[in-house]
């Protein structure tokens, strides 16, 4: 069994499929997500694919702060996606909510929502930066 | 004796031109044409799992067994659960035709590419229960257009194929690739090449690879048919696609291309033959590929059209000329 663990646990690390969502942000860290998945940076070198439904996903994308609207889409894309999932965080919206925090429509960052595992700060945070999150993503499987 | 021949019988099926040989070589294939088509878009492609990324395609495989499974309230259970099973099952069952390590395949029957023809028609009808069942807004959307799909790209398919059994004389598998080896000693290409761009476009369209992927179209409708399986399900609707890979391409190699034939030394014939099948297969892969990368997405109506208006009469015409080829003796 410990085997078979092992290569699950190889075939995670190795495939991770991401699905993008933009929680209310600006638009600008889904053009460097785009980037990031387009010939200069290429993360499909990772194995990472950019999914369109949330049951074929592995990592949750959210850019931008949290809005009372999107709220309940963001919990229910959550939700929608199968385990082992996770979640990472592109933006400084997504951190604190960013220059929108206080906002009346606004619920402040991901956290407060759903569960994160890895925030990339910046606005808008560069592909390389949002690779290095990945990795750090990747670590964090290892380590699971 | 008899146990012995039974025992090779088993092993041929499970193990080296049946199940696990396919399956080992649809994943190379997926690598293949994602690698190839990541080049043609100035991209890398899968590059850090095992050798160059060949590993991508079984990675996702285990990965995804390995992730949760769900199944939707709205689905219908029964439904849901089985058809994944019966794509996988089915998309085996017809390699078992496609002749890969000698002339002929591990099952052959007179009439065979009749059988081949009508279970190959089974997959689109397996992909509308797909969306069906699963009772996603989306699916129902990718389900018509699936079916709408169907209409379009299956006729030209078997008229394509009709042509090669008219200017072969010959129903059977076997005896279209003994007829390019012993009879004609040349590809049926040379013959009839309108038909084989014609498979070849269908089949892109059976595939559903990108200028005919309008049943899964991600910018419209998310995911199409498949939007709701996960886990297990999903993992052998893909092990499915890859399958259905390696029949379009190994039943274009039997077809138009000679079957595996190819020179080799007497008495190491399979090993040969299974080589050629493999550098043939992936020339009509990097075909697949490279009108995969060329295009963009067509609408459903201008595939339907397009099918009906210019393929089926173009291969009613190749079904004219072999005619003409056969009532002047050429062939």
């Amino acid at each position: 069994m410990a085997v078979l663990s092992k290569l699950v646990k190889w075939a995670r690390i190795k495939s991770p499929w991401i699905i993008h969502y933009n929680s209310g942000g600006c638009n600008g860290c889904d053009i460097e997500v785009v980037a990031a998945l387009t010939p200069r940076f290429d993360v499909e070198r990772f194995g990472i694919l950019l999914k369109g439904s949330p049951r074929h996903a592995d990592v949750l994308v959210v850019t931008g702060p949290v809005t009372r609207q999107t709220k309940k889409r963001l919990v229910r894309i959550y939700n929608q996606m199968s385990d082992p999932k996770f979640v990472l965080a592109v933006g400084t919206c997504t951190m604190t909510g960013g220059v929108f925090r206080g906002g009346y429509g606004v619920v402040a960052g991901v956290d407060e929502v759903i569960p994160v595992d890895v925030f990339v700060p910046g606005c808008p945070p560069k592909p390389e930066a949002i690779i290095h999150g990945v990795v750090k993503l990747l670590e964090k499987l290892q380590k699971l | 004796m008899e146990t012995i021949e039974l025992l090779i019988l088993i092993l041929k099926f499970i193990l080296f031109p049946g199940a696990l040989f396919c399956i080992a070589y649809g994943w190379f294939l997926e690598w293949f044409d994602r690698k190839l088509y990541a080049r043609f878009q100035n991209r890398i492609g899968p590059l850090l799992t095992g050798p160059k990324g060949v590993l991508q395609p079984f990675a996702d495989f285990i990965k995804l067994l390995a992730k949760e499974d769900i199944t939707p309230a709205g689905a219908d259970k029964f439904g849901f659960t089985v058809t994944p099973l019966l794509t996988l099952v089915v998309s085996l069952f017809t390699l078992l035709f496609i002749p890969i390590a000698s002339l002929s395949g591990i099952l052959s029957l007179s009439g065979d590419l009749l059988l081949v023809l009508f279970i190959s028609t089974v997959f689109g009808l397996l992909i509308m229960f797909a969306g069906y069942f699963s009772g996603n807004r989306f699916s129902i959307v990718g389900t018509e257009r699936t079916g709408l799909q169907f209409v379009a790209y299956e006729i030209p398919f078997a008229l394509s194929v009709i042509s090669v059994a008219l200017a072969t004389r010959s129903l059977e598998i076997v005896n279209i690739v003994t007829y390019q080896v012993n009879t004609l000693k040349l590809p049926l290409i040379v013959i009839v090449p309108v038909a084989f761009i014609i498979y070849l476009i269908s089949s892109l369209a059976k595939l559903e690879k990108i200028p005919f992927d309008v049943p899964e179209a991600e910018t419209e409708i998310v995911a199409g048919w498949q939007v709701e399986y996960s886990g297990k399900k999903l993992a052998f609707f893909r092990l499915a696609t890859d399958l259905k890979m390696v029949f379009v391409s190994g039943l274009a190699v039997a077809l138009f291309l000679g079957g595996p034939y190819g020179p080799s030394i007497p008495g190491l014939e399979p090993v040969f033959y299974t080589i050629w099948f493999i550098i043939k297969t992936l020339v009509v892969m990097f075909i697949l590929s490279n009108l995969r990368s060329l295009f963009a997405r067509y609408r459903i109506d201008q595939v339907v059209r397009g099918f009906w208006k210019y393929l089926i009469p173009f291969a009613v015409l190749q079904i004219l000329a072999v005619q003409l080829l056969i009532f002047l003796g050429v062939i």
